[in-house]
């Protein structure tokens, strides 16, 4: 137990890593690569549950210095409050993730590699939070977008090599810029680790290439979570993706960006935090409003519901934007909130379109399929209230956190376009609602048994909890705010309080 | 010496953009395999000079920083990674779509 604690920032990287690795010799055998991932996911979401409540008792950061290099020399992994807490929901989406692909009737699940890229994609993830080290997170970033696009280019969707296509190259470009912003901040401050240079920004924060590399790194990381300017290949990405995957990309990977604009504007860059929150609040007050009008306007649910992704990243968006300790807390719970919930309700969406006989997401294809599957009718109803922040589920208090927070600075206008934007989150889950399940079928439809539920119905489950039982994640935000208020926390665990 | 990688990066930084914009996904690819030697060209230069407190700056004689080489190193293998499967994605994609002009590979747009 020593060993595995002095490694524990380790784990959630190490363990999925190790799987894909074994995931690929066991080929041959489709159930047991099944069973191995799902065991794999299970191991590694118990040890990030781990690191979570280790770091939370301890009251202090947990570091590791990789290969014995200490700290600013070596890449450190630095597990605090925040990073443990996203490495969680990412870890316990991606495992309902695994369940929904175990059970899915896709031909993609039974490509050989499909495990193996999958864990990837985890260790991708969990790397990105975890790692202290901006180049890298930079690596980790490249491992989550090219397995992320293989998933999607390997789909049964027949557009799906055009929409990775898409993605691959804006993420491409998203690497080039980060590689920039990488040079120019390591020529300006000669460290790359992130205590050592939030510490060498703060002291002398006049170097000339400074404000280009943060430009650099808001562009790099808006195009990671889909930012409203930048958000143009995500629903053609989001709709291609196998629903396993899309589900994924969706909820978890597109915070990725809010991990990046939380680390810039509460350690790296605090002395121009304030520019940076002007940005974010901007960018995503519009992200709310074209997301949530985009969504209304689609004729596709899981279309409608990577605008709708647009969107409540905009909302995220705008509480790291107010920056207040209150407004940092209801972002946090927000993030996690809207993971739980868009994951649920894509799955829900990929599981209606796989029980029609020619696959197809399309409301003109849909209509009325739903009337012969209550359940999933039920499950869409509960995930659609959530989204639009309705009690008793959680996402009412994401919702309820971030107005307070906007009450609290004051921000009426932006207030106004929040409720708007909650109001047009319920008009087009409502009528997709209503499509698929409340209307009469145009004619008789062939249906299917198709992918089984127990995901979503899982993650909903977590969804109702999360909303009567709020006060741990409530408060597990509140102190993550608390030490994001200081950053000497982070920097003081890394460089041992110099 | 400054001068020219200075002019270097900026003329590769140019033509990897401009062939970024371009309508031929061929020439697109081109076009990111240009700017990533532009990058990598301009990582290079980072450790070329002194910086202000590079690791290594502790040593008596100006010598170059190895740290930057080590991550053109990293970004060379990514790119390379990346590269091979957008070559990959256009084999398939000229294939199935019979065409090599961007406009007409969207036919996602619902």
């Amino acid at each position: 137990m020593e060993i595995l604690f002095e490694h524990l920032p380790l784990l959630p990287i190490l363990i999925p890593l190790a799987g894909a690795a074994v995931a690929l010799l066991l080929r041959p055998n489709g159930r047991l690569q099944v069973g191995w991932a799902l065991a794999t996911m299970g191991t590694a979401l118990a040890s990030s549950g781990w690191l979570l409540t280790s770091v939370w008792q301890r009251g202090a950061p947990l570091t590791f210095a990789s290969g014995g290099w200490l700290p600013p020399f070596g890449i450190v992994l630095v597990a605090d409050l925040l990073a443990a807490m996203l490495v969680l929901m990412s870890q316990l989406v991606l495992f309902s993730g695994l369940l929904y692909a175990a059970g899915a009737g896709d031909r993609v699940v039974r490509t050989p590699g499909f495990y193996s890229l999958f864990l990837l994609l985890a260790t991708g993830l969990s790397g990105a939070f975890l790692t202290g080290d901006l180049f890298n997170l930079f690596v980790f970033a490249e491992l989550l977008v090219i397995s992320g696009t293989i998933l999607t280019a390997i789909g049964d969707d027949r557009y799906g090599v055009e929409a990775a296509y898409k993605y691959f190259y804006i993420s491409l470009l998203a690497s080039a810029f980060m590689l920039l912003a990488i040079g120019s901040l390591y020529v300006s401050y000669g460290t790359l680790n992130m205590a050592d240079l939030a510490a060498r920004v703060g002291a002398d924060p006049s170097a000339p290439l400074l404000p280009a590399a943060i430009g650099l790194l808001l562009a790099t990381f808006m195009i990671k979570s889909a930012v409203f300017p930048f958000h143009f290949w995500q629903p053609d990405f989001h709709t291609a993706a196998p629903t396993a995957v899309s589900a994924m990309l969706s909820s978890v990977v597109v915070k990725l960006g809010v991990y990046g604009f939380l680390r810039m504007t509460t350690l790296l860059f605090v002395q121009q935090a304030e520019l940076i929150q002007w940005v974010l609040l901007l960018l995503g007050s519009a992200g709310v409003l074209v997301g949530g009008l985009s969504a209304v306007g689609t004729h596709n649910v899981k279309r409608m519901l990577a605008y709708s992704t647009l969107a409540q990243v905009g909302f995220i968006l705008i509480g790291v934007g107010w920056g207040t300790p209150l407004a940092l807390a209801a972002a946090l719970v927000f993030t996690v909130n809207h993971s739980l919930i868009k994951a649920a309700l894509l799955m829900l969406a990929g599981a209606m379109a796989s029980r029609i006989q020619e696959k197809s997401a399309a409301f003109s294809a849909l209509t009325g399929a739903g009337r012969s599957f209550p359940l999933p009718g039920a499950l869409f109803f509960a995930g659609a209230l959530a989204l639009a922040g309705i009690p008793p589920t959680n996402g009412f208090v994401s919702k309820l956190l971030l107005f307070r927070s906007g009450i609290a600075v004051q921000g009426w206008v932006i207030l106004a376009l929040i409720a708007a934007g909650g109001l047009l989150t319920l008009i087009y889950t409502m009528r997709a609602f209503q499509r698929i399940w409340w209307q009469e079928p145009a004619g008789p439809l062939a249906l299917k048994a198709g992918d089984r539920l127990l995901a979503p119905a899982l993650l909903l489950g977590l969804v109702l909890l999360l909303g009567l039982w709020a006060s741990p994640l409530v408060q597990l935000a509140q102190e993550t705010a608390g030490w994001l208020q200081t950053p000497a926390v982070y920097i003081g665990a890394v460089l041992g309080g110099q | 010496m400054d001068i020219v990688t200075a002019v270097a990066v900026g003329t590769l930084f140019a033509l990897g953009i401009f062939q970024i914009l371009r309508r031929n996904v061929i020439r697109s690819a081109m076009g990111l395999m240009i700017l990533a030697s532009a990058i990598n060209l301009f990582l290079l230069s980072t450790g070329a000079y002194q910086g202000v407190a590079a690791a290594y700056s502790a040593y008596p004689a100006p010598r170059s920083d190895a740290l930057p080489q080590a991550l053109i190193l990293t970004a060379i293998v990514i790119s390379m990674g990346g590269t091979a499967f957008v070559l990959a994605l256009l084999y398939v994609i000229s294939d199935r779509y019979q065409t090599s002009d961007q406009d007409e590979v969207s036919q996602l747009r619902q």
